[in-house]
């Protein structure tokens, strides 16, 4: 219950009309520090609601598989540039965001431990080679992608996302190059 | 070597094992028919358009590593399931997602007239000037992207269970051994180091080339965006040249796996072997630019490194294994038959197909080589005499242990018309090379034709030889499992 007060809490901040404007004023937080904190609301509130509805998560998502789908395939509409943008400027797209991205959040932390080795590491390597595209997107575009960000902002932001890819590429190594003897056995 | 699994399972493995190999070699086939249209078109006898002759190079060169890889992956997996516990279901995924990725390739090509080459080299997908069109152009990208992730899930599995059984991928390659943690005894198979190294080599390749191709799909949806063309043609070449080359370190596992059955001689990893294989698991990733060395724009210690490490690449391995093999069979009493015969010619393959690569390799001579017919005769000699004749030779093995099929005159008639068919056609590459001829050219110069029209008769020889080879594994398929296999396998040895 601990976790839930603490995603309660931080969700509560995040839509606080100056922290939200400060926050989506610049493209890098907005992009990588406001969706991955809804998700992480999300996952916090999480630990309450996949007990008290256990039996909805067992039936819908047994494998984990349904659930990470659509963690996959609303986290991808989010990364689109276009997205990020009518979030700015149309209210409709901002109440799908401070909606689905906490859904995301509770998603996963159902789906993650269910899913088999096999699962996670192809979702890793899936966001791995997106986050390096969207790196290389945001870097090298020649245009100004979006009408609320400019093109130095979008820079910036690519940076980050290659900051981030290449801590993934730093974990996977040191996760296949270590030891698991121990657990194997 | 006695497998540990039990017969229906073993029947059940080599069941789905077939379906790769006859899917593999059928693909071969077809393609190698592409490729003596289009030396005949060269060399004028044939009067096929230019367009087409682009559709046929774009099929060709996908086609032949899809179904080489295809049925390479078969050889690795069949052996690397005696050490480790490999996920059917997952082997059984990649083949549909491979044949999906093949259906839209073909429909992107023929029907909608793609024709970019293997290398969809960016911006080319999206500026066609009119010979094909969005569709053509996604199909074929989606389709590569979709046998990618059919692949991608392969290696996971692969890299999962290497990891399970010896604890990580570093212990696979036999590290703990090079360092004297371990036991030379101790050491992990042949098998095992080759599969670990084709796993990392080929996860690096496959998340690579699902970069460049999803930046190619956006790029072909919407050419406003724009992207820099000399990062997609490294990441382009970082992943074709690591795929296509992981084709032989996977078919060389027939190679550790047959010979030592037949010459009752134990096939061993010791430190030597652990460090070569180790020095190509890492060379391998880098050496990719040994294709850009015409890029003027490229960093020059990049090219530099291109040169000396495609020495110290291939050499070690190879050095190491042919050595291995001859040492494996010199004065074995081994029995000559079509497996082991054609597994020692791909010894030979791989050996003598090295030569022009390295040569090309080399900067200056690379200047002037580089877009010329030698390229192509370094790796049809590679491939066609190497990689693929492990496949081929491990598909005798295969007949041989899991059923009492016998071999014939005919199957011998076979392996002299492949192995000359195959010499010839690269050695009209090399002549052509030599020459001057452009690569990838729809139309030759008369003074050009000539070691085309050779190379298609040579490429006809090596149809009728593959198709032999064929006839014989539908043979085998028809009467599978008629001999007991795990007494044959042990028969063998």
């Amino acid at each position: 219950m601990k976790q839930t007060g603490l995603g309660i809490i931080l969700y509560g901040i995040l839509v606080i009309p100056p922290v939200k404007a400060y926050i989506e004023s610049i493209m890098l937080l907005h992009m990588l520090v406001q969706l991955p904190l809804l998700i992480l609301a999300g996952w916090f509130i999480g630990d309450m609601l996949i007990k008290k509805f256990h039996p909805f998560f067992t039936a819908w998502n047994t494998d984990g598989v349904p659930g990470m789908i659509l963690v996959v395939f609303i986290t991808m509409y989010w990364m689109l540039p276009r997205a990020l943008d009518e979030a700015v400027s149309i209210y409709y797209i901002e109440l799908f965001k401070f909606i689905s991205l906490p859904f995301v959040g509770l998603f996963l932390r159902d789906s993650w431990k269910k899913m088999q080795t096999l699962g996670k590491s192809f979702i890793f390597l899936n966001y791995l080679s997106m986050f390096a595209l969207m790196a290389w997107l945001y870097i090298d575009s020649p245009i100004q992608i979006c009408n609320n960000y400019l093109e130095t902002q979008q820079k910036v932001l690519g940076w980050g996302f290659l900051v981030i890819t290449i801590w993934m590429i730093l974990y996977l190594l040191q996760a296949v190059f270590t030891d698991h003897s121990e657990k194997a056995e | 070597m006695v497998t540990t699994i039990n017969k229906g399972e073993f029947k059940s493995r080599n069941n789905l094992i077939a379906t790769y190999l006859i899917i593999g070699g059928l693909v071969i086939a077809a393609m190698m028919v592409f490729g003596i249209l289009m030396l005949l078109a060269q060399g004028g006898v044939l009067d096929l358009p230019p367009a087409a002759f682009y559709q046929f190079l774009t099929i060709h060169g996908t086609g032949m590593i899809g179904g080489a890889a295809l049925a390479a992956s078969a050889v690795m997996w069949y052996f690397l399931s005696n050490y480790v516990e490999l996920s059917k279901k997952v082997f059984k995924l990649n083949l549909i997602l491979s044949l999906i990725g093949v259906v839209m390739v073909i429909i992107g090509v023929f029907s909608f007239k793609y024709a970019s080459a293997w290398t969809f080299l960016y911006p080319l997908p999206a500026l066609s000037g009119g010979a094909w069109g969005v569709t053509g152009a996604l199909l074929y990208l989606v389709g590569m992207l979709i046998l990618g992730v059919g692949f991608l899930l392969l290696y996971i599995d692969t890299g999962r269970a290497i990891i399970k059984k010896h604890g990580s991928l570093g212990k696979g390659l036999g590290w703990d051994v090079i360092s004297g943690k371990r036991a030379e005894k101790d050491a992990p198979s042949p098998t095992v180091v080759a599969s670990t190294m084709v796993t990392i080599v080929n996860v690096s390749a496959l998340t690579t080339g699902a970069t460049v191709l999803i930046m190619n799909i956006i790029n072909v949806v919407n050419p406003a965006f724009t992207f820099d063309p000399l990062l997609a043609k490294n990441l382009t070449y970082a992943f074709g040249h690591i795929f296509a080359n992981s084709i032989i370190y996977m078919g060389v596992i027939a190679v550790y796996e047959i010979l030592p059955r037949y010459t009752n001689r134990p096939w061993k990893s010791n430190r030597p072997f652990l460090i070569a294989w180790t020095m190509s698991t890492a060379f391998t990733l880098v050496i990719y630019t040994h294709h850009m060395l015409m890029d003027s724009v490229m960093p020059k210690w990049m090219l530099i490194m291109g040169q000396v490490l495609s020495y110290a690449n291939g050499l070690p391995v190879l050095v190491i294994t042919a050595y291995g093999a001859l040492m494996i069979v010199y004065k074995s009493g081994v029995k000559w038959d079509m497996a082991s015969g054609l597994i020692f010619l791909s010894m030979f393959g791989w050996v003598v197909g090295v030569v022009p690569a390295i040569v090309d390799a080399t900067i200056v001579v690379n200047h002037v080589m580089h877009n010329t017919k030698w390229v192509p005769g370094h790796f049809h000699m590679y491939m066609g005499l190497g990689a693929v004749v492990m496949i081929f030779g491990f598909i005798y093995y295969l007949s041989k242990v899991d059923s009492s099929l016998q071999t014939n005159g005919l199957d011998k008639v076979g392996f002299i018309s492949y192995t000359l068919g195959i010499i010839s056609v690269s050695v009209g590459f090399l002549i052509s090379g030599a020459l001057s001829t452009p690569r990838r050219w729809a139309t030759h110069f008369p003074e050009w034709m000539a070691p085309a029209v050779f190379g298609a008769i040579g490429g006809v020889l090596a149809v009728v030889g593959l198709t032999i080879f064929i006839i014989h594994f539908i043979r085998y398929v028809k009467v599978r499992g008629t001999a007991g296999s795990d007494l044959n396998e042990q028969k063998l040895a």
